[in-house]
C-alpha cells in the first residue's frame, strides 16, 4: 500500500499548505492598505543646490495630454483643472480611476516655471492614479505628452510629505526659473474624521524632450 | 513640386501629432480650441478642433494676426486635428479671430486670440493642500479574503478527506 501512503502524504501536505496559505490570506486581506510614503532619504537634500540631472532649456507653451510615470506603472490621460472657490487646486472627479488633471492656468508641463499636476490616490472603491506615488524615488522619470507632439521628461529632485494645516504653498506651487513639475496626491496618515491628512508632493525639474 | 511639399510636411505633421495621446475631456466643443488663449508677438500657439470628424485635416487661417496659413492634421486622439502657428513679432495688441477649414465639407471653425504686448499670464498660484483621497484603499482587500476563503475551504477537504481515511482503517 506505499502508493496509498504516498497519496495520503499530498493531500495530507497540500491541506497543510492550504491551511497555511488561507490563514495568512485572511489576515493580511483584512489588514488596511494604506498607500506608500515617501521616506525621508527622497526629500530635499538640506545640503541645497539643486543637484541631480542637468536641465535643458523650457519648452514653448503647449498643453499636456497625458502623463506617465514607468517607474510606478503609471500612464493617464490629464484634464484641465481650475482653483475651487477656497482657492485650493480642483481635482478630476473621483469616479475615474485612471484621470489625472493639471492646472490649466498655471505654467504648462515643459515650459518655464512651475506646472502642476495633481491626481486620486483612492476613490470609494480602491486605489487610484497616484496610488503608488509616494513610492517614487529620486531620479525617476516623469514623462508628459504635450498637444504640440513634443514629450517633456522630468527627473525627480524630491518626494515629500507635507501636512495640510501647514502646508507650504510657495515651495510647492511658487514660480520657478526653470521648467519644473509638481505631482500632488493626498497622503500623510489618514484619519477617519478628516480623511488624508496632507500631501504627497514630488518635485521634478525638465531634462530632456522630444 | 508644390503639392510634393505640403504632402511630405503633412505626414510630417500626422508622425509628430502621433505623439499626441487622448486628452481626458473628449473633444468638448465643436469650435476651434486656442492655447494660449492669450499670447504675445512672437509666442507660439496651439490650436486644435474636433470638427473635422475622425481622421480628418484642416486649413489654419491665422492671416487676422499675420501669420502664415498652418495646417491642422490629426492626431490619435478622437478626431482632434492640431495645429500651430508663431504669432508674429510685429503684430499689435488687440482680439484676433483664428480660422480653420476642414478638408473634408469644408466646415469652419473658429476661435478668437487675444494677442498682448506683456504677459497676462500671471497666474493666481494654488493654495494649501489638495483633496485626493477618500480612503477608499484602506478596507480590506476582497480580492484576498476570497482567496483566503477559498484556501481554507481546500484545507477543510483534504482534512476531511484524511479523517475519512483514517476513520476506515487506511493508514495513514
Amino acid at each position: 500500500m506505499r502508493k496509498r501512503s504516498f497519496g495520503n502524504t499530498v493531500i495530507a501536505g497540500v491541506t497543510v499548505v492550504a491551511l497555511c496559505t488561507g490563514a495568512w490570506l485572511l489576515r493580511s486581506g483584512a489588514e488596511t492598505h494604506a498607500p506608500p510614503q515617501p521616506s525621508a532619504a527622497q526629500a530635499h537634500s538640506r545640503t541645497g543646490g539643486t543637484g541631480g540631472r542637468a536641465g535643458v532649456p523650457a519648452l514653448p507653451p503647449s498643453p499636456p495630454d497625458r502623463v506617465r510615470i514607468p517607474a510606478i506603472g503609471v500612464d493617464a490621460p490629464l484634464m484641465g483643472l481650475a482653483l475651487t472657490r477656497s482657492g485650493s487646486l480642483d481635482v478630476p472627479p473621483a469616479g475615474r480611476k485612471n484621470l489625472a488633471g493639471w492646472y490649466e492656468a498655471g505654467t504648462t508641463p515643459g515650459e518655464t516655471g512651475t506646472a502642476i499636476v495633481a491626481g486620486h490616490v483612492d476613490n470609494a472603491e480602491g486605489p487610484a492614479v497616484f496610488y503608488d506615488l509616494g513610492a517614487l524615488r529620486k531620479d525617476s522619470a516623469i514623462e508628459v505628452d504635450r498637444r504640440d507632439g513634443s514629450v517633456a521628461v522630468f527627473t525627480v529632485d524630491a518626494v515629500e510629505v507635507y501636512g495640510a494645516k501647514d502646508f507650504p504653498d510657495e515651495k510647492v506651487y511658487g514660480a520657478a526659473s526653470r521648467p519644473e513639475l509638481r505631482v500632488i496626491t493626498c497622503g500623510g496618515g489618514y484619519s477617519r474624521s478628516t480623511g488624508y491628512r496632507g500631501n504627497v508632493v514630488v518635485f521634478a525639474h525638465l531634462t530632456g524632450n522630444r | 513640386m508644390r503639392p510634393t511639399a505640403r504632402l511630405l510636411t503633412g505626414s510630417a505633421l500626422v508622425v509628430a501629432a502621433g505623439l499626441v495621446c487622448a486628452p481626458a475631456y473628449a473633444g468638448d466643443s465643436d469650435g476651434l480650441e486656442i492655447f494660449p488663449s492669450s499670447a504675445v508677438p512672437g509666442g507660439q500657439v496651439t490650436v486644435n478642433t474636433a470638427a473635422c470628424g475622425d481622421g480628418g485635416t484642416a486649413q489654419g487661417d491665422a492671416s487676422a494676426v499675420g501669420a502664415d496659413s498652418f495646417t491642422l492634421a490629426p492626431s490619435t486622439h478622437e478626431g482632434d486635428a492640431i495645429g500651430q502657428f508663431r504669432v508674429p513679432s510685429s503684430a499689435q495688441p488687440g482680439t484676433y479671430e483664428i480660422a480653420a477649414t476642414c478638408a473634408e465639407g469644408g466646415r469652419r471653425v473658429t476661435g478668437d486670440l487675444v494677442v498682448t504686448l506683456t504677459s497676462q499670464r500671471q497666474p493666481v498660484h494654488p493654495r494649501g493642500s489638495v483633496k485626493t483621497g477618500v480612503g477608499g484603499a484602506l478596507g480590506p482587500d476582497p480580492v484576498q479574503t476570497a482567496a483566503g476563503v477559498a484556501a481554507l475551504a481546500v484545507a477543510a477537504a483534504g482534512g476531511t478527506w484524511l479523517l475519512h481515511r483514517r476513520a476506515r482503517g487506511d493508514g495513514i
